[in-house]
């Protein structure tokens, strides 16, 4: 479509919104603004809470009458020798982290699922593998204690097969902290993250392939050269919309594996919020209002960056 | 497309099914509401007598089904327990008690108070002070004067110290609270526990000193490395997990021989008591360095910094660990109980207190004698219930001799006999029954976070509670500990201590304020980096290959949390409670 033919589509679409148009559409319309009174009441009149992020609230006096107090707990995040920054950094680090090993294994995992040619095969596997998805928490944080024990599975095998001397008590050292979270994430969540983009796949042309087969390409240019660009768009737009949770590091797993040694590294915003905020409701609003900007402006700078490029885009 | 058909027909049949479970809910909610509404006006009747109802039983359409939630791990008992429904039968009152798995008190409260889902009565624990801001409390006030039994509970002044700033008492504590003359042979809190084979082997020696301690247990555990059942034995652990840190924590106020004000230390030296922080003396760095040697020795357990307190749990019931620090109420229940069941106190695992000290010579407050009063947290009432008088009536018939004799000692000729002078005894199998843990789940209701009282029967020679009754108490024990009490000619548990006899200041203890504290005020924010803090570094300080510097970089990171704010509110509270004492 030319520029010039945009324009006046859009020009004849305004013109068509008469009030006659109005009336044909009233059920759509209608049907429209429940979902719009939705998203206020349950999307928007919350934001009023933010309010207590800028007094000192008690339950008993209410989000009207309790004190002002101005940026008092946005200070107090940032104030010297605050813990806030380094949240931050393990936030980031480990959302980050997970997006990014999750998007490889995922999709690696998705093209390798593909390729197996017995479907029994393939059934059996992709089922296997999505399970973990559906345990909680509380039960893959027990097997990653116990896999990771020094006398736990991983040591026996690292010790077996000469890597290791000695057993590693990996839950008493910050380093190995990041990395545990990360494989316990892929552990969990590869199989089911791949389904979408094993959909993906069947999507593209078998014609392609075939081209490809008789102009003589192997299976591995066949991925590079079709597979992977036919699913470009597809990551694009979830990468996009997970650069969101990126700060949404997690709670659970740090909170279950974290211990006092690890907290320099486990210590999660969700969690600082509720080690300082449980019974300081303000500074528990102050530290997710800044959690919100921050994942706006991870999603509005990826996007950004992906229009600018060429590719797919939320908006 | 048959099968899709047939999917959608499923899928809606559900739906249509889930939607009516919904409503039919209601419906019984709705019900059960009317039902209590009519009840309402029956019990009105038994409100007015209040201590002549004592052997007329209600009828069962009568009794009020409430709940109660506990900000503390428990133990849930079966619906139908028999004592719960006898002490329903007295009182019209059944109590379900919930307890809190797996949550911080603070995240249950608060969680409650939002979604308004509150039980009849409640323990708030450390969160109480949210409770009352949120206002969903019935104030003891009226109710405390109506009800002479609760009154009793305390002295004016003692319930002062509940009093909140806006003028009202919502809770009164139940613990540690004697009728008559004492008759306490347990050691509830803080010690540095012992297994009493560990003593027996050495012949019952007097252990005073950390050194003597962490000496007996490495020679022990050199001549007996493993137990009867080949499990290694651990020397010493120490539990660092969440609030349960105090286990690691706070030694160093008991060994310069302070008692247990939790956070601090008060200091009565000075013209005035001061307080004193006890996380940066010489005798805490002492303290640390020693558990470092014995760490660095082997002698402590490896995983002590990242176990949960179930996997400690675990660790101490198979009667490994051969010594920890911890308070009795920690693991002896649990514990005691297990090694019971599975034949171990017979072979001398179970624990005895030691009231260790930082040098020979200084006298320590390990066990302290007369009443602890709490005033932090406690019973509450909610705005929840329906019927507050009622509730209040039966916190003070649960102080009925009638009601304690059935909550702690159980039912007569079943759980218990009385012998011709009237004093109550128990035989072995009973005893054994009351360890079960079916038996104490379907039999047993002792409502522990309900009003009660130590020392003596308010109608007779028997002790309020069985474990201090003088005979029950030494045949109760194994045979190893009984041969342990004898070789040290102890009668009661706080003799291993041997704390001083004087009796508390009227602010003690400070813990019950530092543990209302929140990042609302400054001292609070610095009581939570403190807290923080502490939690990371003393694990590090104690594994380091390197214990002076890594003392000193943890006493930097310590002084960058400004502990002087949260000692200045401190100093500040127990300036009230004196100029309160003196009033």
């Amino acid at each position: 479509m030319s520029s010039n033919e945009k324009d006046a589509s859009e020009i004849k679409l305004k013109s068509k919104i008469s009030k006659t148009e109005l009336k044909r559409q009233k059920v759509l319309l209608i049907i429209a603004a429940l979902y719009v009174i939705y998203g206020i009441v349950f999307y928007y009149l919350p934001l009023a809470g933010w309010v207590m992020a800028f007094e000192n609230f008690s339950i008993g006096k209410g989000i009207f009458k309790s004190e002002k107090a101005g940026l008092r707990w946005f200070k107090y995040l940032f104030k010297k020798n605050s813990s806030f920054p380094r949240v931050i950094r393990n936030t980031l680090a480990m959302g980050s982290l997970n997006l990014i090993s999750q998007t490889v294994t995922a999709i690696g995992f998705a093209i390798l699922l593909n390729e197996v040619r017995n479907t029994f095969g393939k059934k059996l596997v992709q089922t296997i593998s999505y399970l973990p998805h559906f345990l909680s928490w509380i039960v893959v944080t027990s097997i990653v204690r116990e896999a990771f024990a020094t006398n736990g599975m991983v040591n026996e095998l690292l010790v077996n097969l000469h890597i290791l001397k000695t057993p590693i008590s990996y839950f008493m050292h910050t380093q190995y902290f990041w990395p545990i979270v990360a494989i316990s994430n892929v552990w969990k969540e590869t199989g089911w993250n791949a389904i979408i983009y094993l959909a993906t796949i069947t999507a593209i042309d078998p014609a392609l392939y075939e081209a490809a087969a008789i102009d003589g390409a192997g299976r591995w240019q066949k991925i590079k050269n079709i597979t992977l660009p036919g699913l470009r768009s597809t990551i694009i737009i979830l990468l996009i919309m997970n650069i969101g949770n990126v700060i949404n590091a997690g709670f659970e797993i740090q909170y279950l594996l974290g211990t006092g040694v690890l907290s320099p590294v486990s210590t999660t915003i969700d969690i600082y919020v509720l080690n300082h905020g449980m019974k300081n409701f303000s500074l528990g609003t102050a530290a997710g209002i800044f959690k919100t900007f921050v994942s706006m402006i991870f999603v509005f700078t990826f996007n950004f960056i992906a229009r600018k490029t060429g590719e797919d885009h939320l908006f | 497309m048959k099968s899709k058909k047939i999917f959608a027909l499923v899928m809606a049949c559900v739906l249509g099914v889930s939607a009516f479970a919904g409503c039919s809910k209601k419906d019984d909610n709705g019900e059960s509401k009317a039902t209590e509404a009519a009840t309402d006006g029956g019990s009105e009747v038994v409100d007015g007598s209040t201590e002549a109802v004592d052997t007329t039983s209600v009828d069962a359409s009568e009794i009020k089904d409430w709940t109660f939630y506990a900000c503390m791990s428990g133990k849930e008992i079966n619906d139908g327990n028999e004592i719960q429904e006898e002490i329903a039968k007295l009182t019209g009152v059944r109590v379900k008690e919930t307890w809190m798995a797996g949550q911080e008190p603070a995240e249950a409260i608060g969680a409650m108070i939002v979604t308004n889902d509150l039980p009849d009565f409640i323990d708030g624990g450390d969160a109480s002070d949210q409770l009352v801001e949120a206002g969903v409390l019935v104030p003891w006030d009226d109710y405390i004067e109506k009800y002479p039994n609760l009154k009793e509970m305390y002295t004016d002044k003692e319930w002062e110290l509940f009093r909140k700033d806006d003028g009202h008492i919502y809770w009164a504590n139940v613990f540690g609270n004697t009728y008559g003359e004492s008759q306490a042979r347990g050691h509830n809190d803080e010690a540095f526990w012992i297994q009493n084979r560990v003593l027996a082997w050495d012949n019952y020696p007097v252990i005073e000193t950390l050194d003597e301690y962490f000496d007996l247990l490495k020679r022990y555990a050199e001549a007996n490395p493993t137990n009867a059942d080949g499990v290694s034995v651990i020397p010493y652990t120490a539990l660092c997990e969440g609030w349960r840190y105090f286990c690691v924590e706070n030694a160093p106020q008991f060994l310069d021989g302070y008692p247990n004000d939790g956070s601090v230390i008060v200091n009565l030296d000075g013209e005035k008591p001061t307080i004193v922080d006890y996380n940066t003396t010489p005798t805490a760095k002492m303290y640390f360095k020693k558990l470092n040697e014995v760490y660095n020795a082997g002698l402590m357990d490896q995983e002590f910094a990242t176990m949960s307190y179930d996997d400690y749990i675990a660790k101490l019931a198979t009667g490994a660990v051969l010594g920890m620090c911890d308070q009795w109420w920690d693991f002896a229940y649990t514990v005691n109980d297990k090694f019971k069941a599975s034949g171990y106190d017979e072979l001398g695992y179970n624990y005895v207190p030691l009231g260790l000290v930082a040098e020979k010579g200084i006298k320590n407050h390990w066990h302290t004698y007369g009443d602890t009063l709490n005033s932090a947290s406690g019973i509450c009432v909610t705005t929840k219930c329906d019927d507050p008088d009622k509730a209040f009536e039966f916190l003070s018939r649960c102080l009925d001799q009638e009601i304690l004799d059935l909550r702690f000692w159980g039912i007569k000729d079943v759980d218990y006999l009385v012998d011709d002078n009237g004093m109550y005894y128990r035989t072995q199998e009973m005893r054994d029954k009351w360890a079960d843990e079916n038996y104490q789940a379907n039999h047993i209701c002792s409502y522990s976070y309900f009003p009660q009282y130590n020392g003596t029967s308010k109608t007779s020679a028997n002790a309020m509670k069985p474990e201090d009754q003088e005979s029950e108490f030494f045949d109760g024990l194994a045979k190893p500990l009984q041969d342990c009490f004898r070789a040290y000619d102890y009668d009661s548990y706080d003799d291993f201590l041997k704390s001083e006899h004087d009796e508390m200041g009227f602010w003690y203890p400070m813990y019950s304020y530092s543990n209302l504290m929140s990042t609302m005020t400054e001292g609070g924010a610095a009581w939570t980096e403190m807290g923080e803090c502490k939690h990371e570094w003393l694990p590090k300080v104690i594994t380091a290959k390197d214990f002076d510097s890594a003392w000193a970089d943890y006493m930097k990171a310590y002084e960058a949390c400004n502990p002087q704010a949260f000692l200045d509110e401190m100093q500040e509270e127990l300036d009230r409670r004196v100029e309160l004492a003196n009033s």
